[in-house]
């Protein structure tokens, strides 16, 4: 039996396509968030906040789509588990825009340059890097359907988590040698959890991919270490 | 509780009791027909050679053929056929396909009901009255024809319209839907299904008036005239009439016996070719024109 | 012009009523359909749908005692008017049935027959007309080979695929299907809607279907009946996702009918 190129097919495909552009935007609006936070570029910060509603009305759309398909097509088996997965990836995704918008708006909140030294010990930039690559791959295993790809995220998040653990221990101590750059290090911290957070998301995203490509629910479930 | 086992075996019983009869029913019917063929068969059997197929009848009916008989008969049905197939068919179409629903359906369907109901005889005398009298066409293949023809005319129509009838609605609509008129999805659509059907049922009812004998009574049949008719205004000799003729009032009945029922052999024998070839021609286009 | 800038409707019932001797099949029924749209009516049983569809080609003419009020537009001309010949409309307007019901042809004679009831010769012609069309219909690589052979010899799927060719060979502009995929499997189902999909392009498609995710997956707008009423026309995807009638809502959830 031969299997036609179908229309369901096709809306599938679009779903995709908008999927992956949404995941763009939410890595550019992250890679933004780091220039924005090294630079001390406020308006580059201020262009996150604004692009942030375009991320909030791919979502809105993604969300629509993935409603008609049910409603219209009623998919099955792989395609019922993709619309599904689709659904769930676009609200993580919306929620990493959240946290770029978030970032950029600490940014915006202070007005001199963040202390290099600063950001050096709270290994921000790194976070920054890794919760970035985690995301590019996250985009690309799910373009390809590379399970083996996704499953890579796991051990990077815990990464990211180590970061996390030793940041209040790190800030801690550069309050006590910098007593005058108290409020910027705690917006550093907050940013450190946020881009914590970006890992979990990007985290559940590769579970999502591994549901709908494998049908292998691995949520709430410790990885194999 | 009742016994379901008690049950089962009451209903199986009263199945097969019930079975059985009917395929007695059945069986004797074929015993019947089985019965009356062999006994024309084997009486009629020692009659039948190829001088008596071509000859003429000789001494008083007692010797020789029936040739004139077989070539009367042939004349008869063709010249009915003739005359009632393009008139039944066409009456036929045009009842089921032209009239709606209604009152004059209603009347057309009475009409060709009672035409059918009437007795041969009846027909045999009005087509001596009109066709042999008053249209002076004197006792010939004309007047004979005519009379067999209105015989089978409702037998016509009615295979006709039964035909057309089986011919699902669906396929007449898909015609319409194309922009085709009435007109041609008749004559494209309906008629070709339809025909395996008609043809079988005609050809059927030209073997039923191959064997009429009241109607050429008093129209065409001639008692005994030993050459072959030169027009349609010619006397003939028919089958049934000749074995009536020398089975009660010919010269020597006691002698002419045989060739009685050799006679009834040959009528007999082309009623059945008549209803094989209906069955090889619906076949045939049954395969042409396949229906579902 | 003004106008010019309004798309005019491909085709248009205004208040149509539509009697069945005393039986009022349709009270009242306005909607309008663009070109190149795939139309979906729904309803239960009886509702009115079908005889609506057959309005656009006067079918029901051929049901006696039918009466109708309103006005049916296709092209903008009211095809009730005494002006309109109705085999011309109906070689507009091509309708595909339930049941797949090819005629007892070849396959080929099958498509030719309505070029041929409408006076086409030209032998050449026809042979082009028959290939395209049953390419349209994507059954031109299943019987390429056997154009002579009979069409009761091809499968259900095919045999509605043929029926689409032999609508689709006359040209129409309008194609109205009547549950064209009721009688077949799910995957000639699958092909037929494809097929929906692929000709919506070239054509305005009116389909009448009892299956709710066909009417999801082919058309563009849906219209659902009740009682010989139209209670709600609108896009297909708010009529699945927010239809504003109850009655609509309880049908297409299988709540009732």
């Amino acid at each position: 039996m031969t299997t036609t190129h179908s229309h369901l097919d096709e809306e599938l495909q679009l779903l995709k396509t908008d999927t992956l552009n949404m995941w763009k935007l939410v890595r550019q609006q992250v890679e933004k968030g780091k220039e924005a936070l090294i630079q001390h570029d406020k308006d580059l910060a201020r262009q996150v906040v604004a692009v942030e509603r375009r991320v909030n009305a791919y979502e809105l759309k993604i969300d629509r789509d993935c409603e008609n398909i049910f409603a219209l097509f009623t998919p099955v088996a792989i395609d019922l588990r993709f619309v599904l997965a689709a659904l769930k990836i676009n609200s993580n995704l919306e929620r990493i825009g959240d946290i770029a918008e978030g970032i950029a708006r600490f940014v915006i909140d202070i007005d001199k340059q963040f202390d290099p030294e600063l950001l050096k010990v709270a290994r921000i930039v790194e976070m920054f890097d890794m919760s970035n690559a985690m995301l590019l791959d996250a985009a690309q295993a799910y373009e390809q359907e590379d399970t083996r790809l996704a499953r890579t995220l796991f051990k990077k998040d815990e990464k990211l988590d180590e970061v996390n653990n030793e940041a209040s221990y790190v800030i801690t101590d550069y309050i006590k040698s910098h007593p005058d750059n108290i409020r910027e290090s705690l917006h550093i911290l907050s940013m450190i959890r946020k881009l914590e957070r970006v890992g979990d998301q990007t985290k559940n995203i590769a579970e999502e991919i591994i549901f709908y490509i494998e049908a292998k629910v691995l949520k709430h479930k410790e990885p194999n270490k | 509780m009742m016994d379901s086992g008690k049950i089962h075996r009451r209903k199986q019983a009263s199945q097969n009791f019930v079975f059985t009869l009917f395929t007695l029913m059945s069986a004797s019917i074929v015993l019947v027909l089985f019965v009356i063929l062999g006994f024309i068969v084997i009486r009629g059997l020692p009659a039948i050679s190829w001088d008596f197929l071509t000859k003429m009848p000789e001494d008083g009916m007692t010797k020789g053929g029936i040739y004139p008989a077989i070539i009367g008969t042939f004349c008869l049905m063709l010249g009915s056929m003739i005359f009632a197939f393009p008139i039944g068919i066409m009456s036929g179409i045009y009842v089921h396909e032209y009239t709606k629903d209604g009152i004059l359906k209603r009347f057309m369907k009475a009409m060709t009901n009672n035409l059918a109901g009437i007795p041969s005889i009846v027909f045999g005398l009005f087509g001596m009255s009109l066709f042999v009298n008053d249209l002076h066409f004197g006792d010939s293949i004309l007047a004979g024809s005519l009379t067999l023809g209105l015989l089978v005319l409702p037998v016509v129509i009615r295979t006709t319209e039964e035909s057309l009838k089986a011919i699902d609605n669906s396929f007449r609509v898909g015609s319409y839907a194309l922009g085709a008129t009435k007109l041609q999805t008749i004559r494209k659509v309906v008629l070709p299904m339809s025909l395996p059907n008609i043809i079988t049922g005609l050809i059927l009812s030209i073997g039923r008036i191959s064997g009429e004998t009241a109607p050429i009574l008093f129209t065409v049949a001639a008692y005994f005239l030993p050459k072959l008719p030169h027009s349609i205004f010619d006397q003939v000799m028919a089958l049934p009439y000749h074995l009536y003729v020398i089975s009660t009032s010919g010269t020597n009945i006691v002698e002419s016996r045989k060739m009685a029922y050799g006679t009834a052999l040959v009528l007999v024998l082309i009623v059945l070719i008549l209803n094989l070839l209906a069955n090889v021609l619906r076949r045939y286009f049954g395969k042409k024109v396949k229906m579902n | 012009m003004v106008k010019d800038y309004v798309k005019k409707p491909k085709v248009m019932a205004k208040d149509v009523n539509l009697y069945y001797g005393d039986f009022h099949a349709l009270k009242g029924i306005t909607l309008s359909m663009e070109e190149n749209t795939v139309v979906a009516l729904i309803g239960p049983s009886g509702c009115g749908k079908s005889t609506f569809l057959r309005c656009f080609n006067r079918m029901n003419d051929l049901i006696p005692s039918t009466r109708i009020t309103g006005y049916v537009m296709v092209d903008g001309k009211d095809i009730n008017d005494r002006s309109m010949n109705v085999d011309e409309l109906r070689k507009n307007i091509g309708m595909v049935f339930q049941k797949p019901n090819p005629f007892p042809k070849s396959i080929f004679e099958n498509v030719a027959y309505g070029l041929r009831v409408n006076g086409v010769k030209e032998a050449k012609f026809i042979e082009e007309r028959v290939e395209r069309s049953l390419k349209q219909s994507a059954l031109w690589e299943e019987v390429k080979d056997k154009l002579k052979k009979s069409a009761f010899e091809l499968s259900g799927g095919q045999q509605q695929r043929l029926c689409i060719a032999r609508a689709l060979a006359i040209e129409p502009s309008v194609l109205l299907m009547d549950e064209p995929a009721s009688a077949l499997d799910p995957i000639s189902t699958a092909k037929i809607e494809e097929l929906i999909y692929e000709l919506k392009n070239q054509y305005t498609i009116i389909i009448v279907t009892h299956n709710m995710q066909q009417a999801g997956r082919v058309s563009d707008k849906t219209a659902f009946f009740y009682m010989g009423e139209l209670i709600e026309c609108d896009d297909t995807k708010t009529m699945f996702t927010n239809p504003k009638h109850t009655r609509t809502q309880n049908y297409i959830t299988g709540r009732f009918g």
